[in-house]
């Protein structure tokens, strides 16, 4: 994908939108701020009596709670606000735009869900920073630890980009999935740890959720971080993301096809 | 042309929708049935028909949104469907009230995110924006965010948003629905502008019928999937708008009235004459006059003192058209097309 | 003189009566509407079972990993849960559509809604047919049934009614919280936002005894977002853990009667909203 001018124009959409609504930012960032306090409190809370739970210490289980919270911002904008969901353009037959300009669906939607990422990227960063400042999160174990962790959450973000497409794509099918998309985002809270650490479920629970997407989206790359996965285990661990966004990439590309042909067949 | 939808039917109430819900019946529709048309390059055509006639479907196969069933169909030379994003860089669109616009962006965000898509230059696109704030008054709301603009203010926008790359042909579904009529007239006269001198050939469906009179030159009249006339809106009065009647009272009034071809004298009312069209009161074969044509030859006939011209409007003339269903195919061939369907 | 007396009561009673006619046919008809999209209602009963079996799981997960939260047994932890996940499914069915009035703005329905002869409010709810909330009642269902039966509570008639106006008031906390919050979003689609993390609140902090929490944080909880009246209060009461709920046990007892007030209270709040409803642009 040829970096230019258009590719930035289109990612930089929702920021932009984003940037010239302040009340959106501020209330971003309240929500951010409360949800942390909360979650500190609550993990802190329940750790009062214990000192270790399913191999988590009480300052691994907050760290990786307040990772949670800053991670599943990075895709949490409200877009539907903007009228800019694809189930909204569908409802309003505005799709018909995007299969009218020089600029294939596919690529205009990776665009637009990369600068979406990206800016909440930013939100993370700047969340992790403040975090550690004082003293909530704590710093990975090593240096290798953290670049390990990184990466494996650039790999879970690349899968949470193919789950949020597909929840997207099943869009083209089923008009009125509102429900249903409910659903799949409370999935991926919950089989993604984003509620609670995957470890302390039962063991039935966490080899079921072994064979889905969603626990490679956060729990994996959190759980290194934290230390829950030891660094010598993190390959395998790895390639099971990697293994995901290939399965992806190929199932939504597929879909993107046939999706493509429904609108073409049914006139969007 | 033609396209073949498939729609699965529901039963009617809950028992039904529930067995719906195991087995769906399917059937096919036909939308649109051999139309077959060329457009001449910095032609206005509008393409008129009852609600569901098939002009929508037309739009969408030659935009490259739908693929016909059979046919095939060229605009500036591609074969939208096939080659789609080539065709996105000749055509430009509007779909009524669905705006292509960001919701939540000023306009002028907007224009430059599809001046990026399609690769503009900027002194190009300056220039051009200056062009159509000049018609349309743009400059007045284009910082505004699109969500917060009126209908006429939206749609304005989003046809300056549909030339920005300068294409050839442009295609409007409805684009004036809805508006004021000060804002038609300045789409209007934008659109006018757009023909006569950017020689854009535009396709156009609307349901207003001063639109027609004011902007087409061409006429394409379908109903139920097929084309039911081809040609000028005098072809249309002449054929389906027979009902004009000429009153006229003459100088002399003993004089001798012999009969003019396709003229009738349908009575006297008093000193006044009334004439209408030949055979009944539908038009239909090709010589019957016009009501202009009628007017001339009464005058050039007889010493008039007065006369009076009643016109069925452009309305009643396209209810009459719409309500024929059964009427034949006529049609015009123009030379080197812009936009070819068939 | 009979006629005269009874007359207006009979009218009030059989317009009433009428008015349930009707709200029973839409809604009947809005279930059939659900029916036409195939795939989404096939897939919902689908998903829905792989959803229920993870919540359960969720709820059991934590109250197995750390028993004895705040002082509370177990079992008390799960009637918590079970009384907000029933109180939610409830208002799910009978006011869930307030959450979605943004999307509804954006359509003009409230527009249209205005131009017929009832409540807008009530149009609303009858929008469509909350399927997802067969679900959610499924789930509860469940939890319920296992949290009644785990529960160490004697169950007398007076605490089973006090059960049951427990979870009709978490309800209408519930609604009353959504509803005052939709009444913002009549003017400013940004309201959505807030309602999707009001419901992720409730689903993340609703679940457990408050005072596991710093006494700041319940307070919160208690006195700013009134999450405790939903479900923790009612519990607290009926298992007797009323003297560490953070207010006196006979507040906490009131929590039914809050849930009313507020429910009333919002539904002015959301009318006076409406009667300054400007509508979607131009």
């Amino acid at each position: 994908m040829a970096i230019n001018t258009s590719s930035v124009r289109v990612a930089w959409i929702t920021p932009l939108g984003e940037l010239l609504a302040p009340p959106r930012i501020t209330a971003g960032l309240l929500r951010l701020l409360v949800q942390t306090v909360l979650v500190v409190a609550l993990w802190r809370g329940l750790y009062a009596d214990t000192e270790v739970k399913a191999g988590l210490t009480r300052e691994q289980a907050v760290s990786y709670a307040v990772l949670a919270v800053l991670a599943s911002r990075i895709r949490n904008l409200d877009r539907s606000a903007s009228r800019d969901e694809v189930i909204q353009h569908l409802h309003f037959g505005t799709i018909v735009y995007w299969f009218l300009r020089p600029i294939p669906p596919q690529r205009y939607y990776a665009l637009r869900a990369l600068g979406d990422q990206a800016y909440g990227l930013i939100w993370l960063l700047s969340g992790y920073a403040l975090c550690l400042a004082t003293g909530v999160v704590e710093l990975p174990a090593s240096p290798e630890g953290a670049a390990v962790a990184a990466l494996s959450l650039l790999l879970g973000q690349w899968v949470l980009y193919y789950v949020m497409l597909l929840i997207d794509l099943l869009c083209f099918w089923t008009l009125r999935n509102q429900a249903a998309l409910l659903i799949l985002v409370f999935a991926q809270n919950l089989l993604s740890g984003v509620y609670a650490p995957l470890w302390y479920f039962p063991d039935w629970f966490i080899t079921m959720s072994g064979f889905l997407p969603f626990q490679a989206t956060l729990a994996v790359p959190l759980s290194l971080y934290v230390g829950r996965i030891p660094l010598h285990d993190a390959l395998p661990q790895l390639a099971v993301q990697a293994g995901w966004v290939v399965l992806l990439a190929v199932l939504t590309r597929l879909l993107w096809h046939r999706a493509a042909r429904r609108v073409v067949s049914q006139g969007g | 042309m033609s396209r073949v939808f498939h729609t699965t039917v529901r039963r009617p109430g809950l028992r039904g929708a529930l067995r719906s819900l195991v087995s769906p019946e399917r059937v096919a529709k036909t939308a649109v049935e051999d139309v077959s048309f060329t457009v001449g390059a910095g032609q206005l055509l509008a393409l008129l028909g009852p609600n569901g006639a098939g002009k929508s479907t037309t739009i969408k196969m030659l935009t490259g949104i739908l693929t016909p069933t059979a046919g095939e169909a060229r605009v500036a030379g591609v074969v939208p469907y096939r080659e789609r994003e080539r065709n996105a860089r000749n055509i430009g669109a509007v779909f009524g009230q669905r705006t292509q616009l960001w919701w939540d962006l000023p306009v002028r965000e907007s224009f430059a995110i599809l001046r990026d898509i399609y690769g503009i230059g900027e002194p190009e696109h300056r220039a051009r924006l200056e062009e159509f704030d000049e018609l349309l008054d743009l400059s007045s709301f284009w910082d505004t965010r699109v969500r917060h603009l009126s209908l006429g203010q939206r749609v304005r926008c989003d046809l300056a948003g549909s030339l920005l790359h300068d294409p050839p042909v442009v295609f409007l579904d409805e684009p004036t629905i809805g508006m004021d009529v000060v804002v038609k007239e300045q789409v209007r006269g934008f659109l006018r502008h757009q023909v006569e001198r950017r020689g854009r050939t535009v396709l156009l469906t609307t349901h207003d019928m001063t639109e027609v009179a004011r902007l087409a030159e061409r006429v394409v009249l379908i109903n139920h999937g097929r084309i039911v006339l081809d040609g000028s809106l005098d072809e249309i009065r002449r054929r389906f708008g027979g009902t004009w009647q000429v009153r006229a009272t003459l100088t002399d009034s003993e004089a001798c009235l012999d009969p003019l071809p396709g003229i009738a004298l349908l009575r006297r009312e008093g000193a006044q004459l009334v004439f209408g069209p030949e055979s009944g009161l539908q038009g239909g074969e090709r010589n019957t006059p016009t009501a202009h044509e009628a007017l001339r030859r009464i005058i050039e006939r007889f010493e008039v003192s007065d006369i009076a011209l009643e016109e069925s409007d452009l309305e009643d003339v396209m209810r009459a058209a719409y309500l024929r269903a059964d009427a034949t195919v006529g049609s015009l061939a123009s030379t080197e097309p812009a936009l070819r369907s068939g | 003189m009979t006629t005269t007396v009874r007359g207006p009561a009979v009218r009030g009673f059989t317009a009433r009566r009428s008015a349930m006619a009707v709200v029973w046919r839409i809604t009947k008809l809005t279930l059939r509407a659900q029916l036409e999209y195939r795939t989404e209602f096939l897939m919902m009963i689908v998903i829905g079972a792989v959803w229920q079996i993870s919540v359960i799981v969720f709820a059991t997960v934590l109250l197995t990993q750390f028993s004895g939260m705040g002082g509370w047994e177990a079992a008390d932890v799960l009637l918590i849960a079970a009384m907000r996940m029933m109180a939610h499914g409830l208002f799910v069915l009978f006011f869930g559509r307030v959450q979605y009035l943004t999307q509804r703005v954006q359509e003009g329905l409230i527009d249209v809604c205005l131009l017929r002869p009832m409540s807008v409010y009530r149009q609303v709810q009858l929008n469509h047919f909350p399927v997802n909330a067969i679900g959610d009642l499924i789930v509860a269902a469940g939890l319920f049934a296992g949290a009644i039966a785990r529960s160490s509570v004697e169950w007398t008639p007076g605490r089973i009614a006090f059960l049951i106006s427990g979870v009709l008031g978490g309800m209408l906390v519930e609604a009353a919280l959504f509803t005052a919050l939709s009444s913002a979003a009549l003017h400013f689609p940004a309201a959505s936002y807030w309602s999707s993390w009001l419901e992720e609140l409730m689903g993340t902090f609703g679940n457990y005894p408050l005072n596991i929490l710093p006494g700041a944080v319940s307070g919160a909880l208690t006195y700013i977002l009134p999450l405790a009246f939903i479900a923790y209060f009612p519990a607290g009461v009926l298992t007797g853990n009323g003297s560490a709920l953070g207010v006196p046990v006979w507040v906490a007892a009131c929590a039914p009667l809050f849930g009313l007030a507020g429910f009333i209270a919002s539904r002015l709040l959301w009318n006076r909203s409406l009667r300054h409803y400007t509508g979607v642009n131009g």
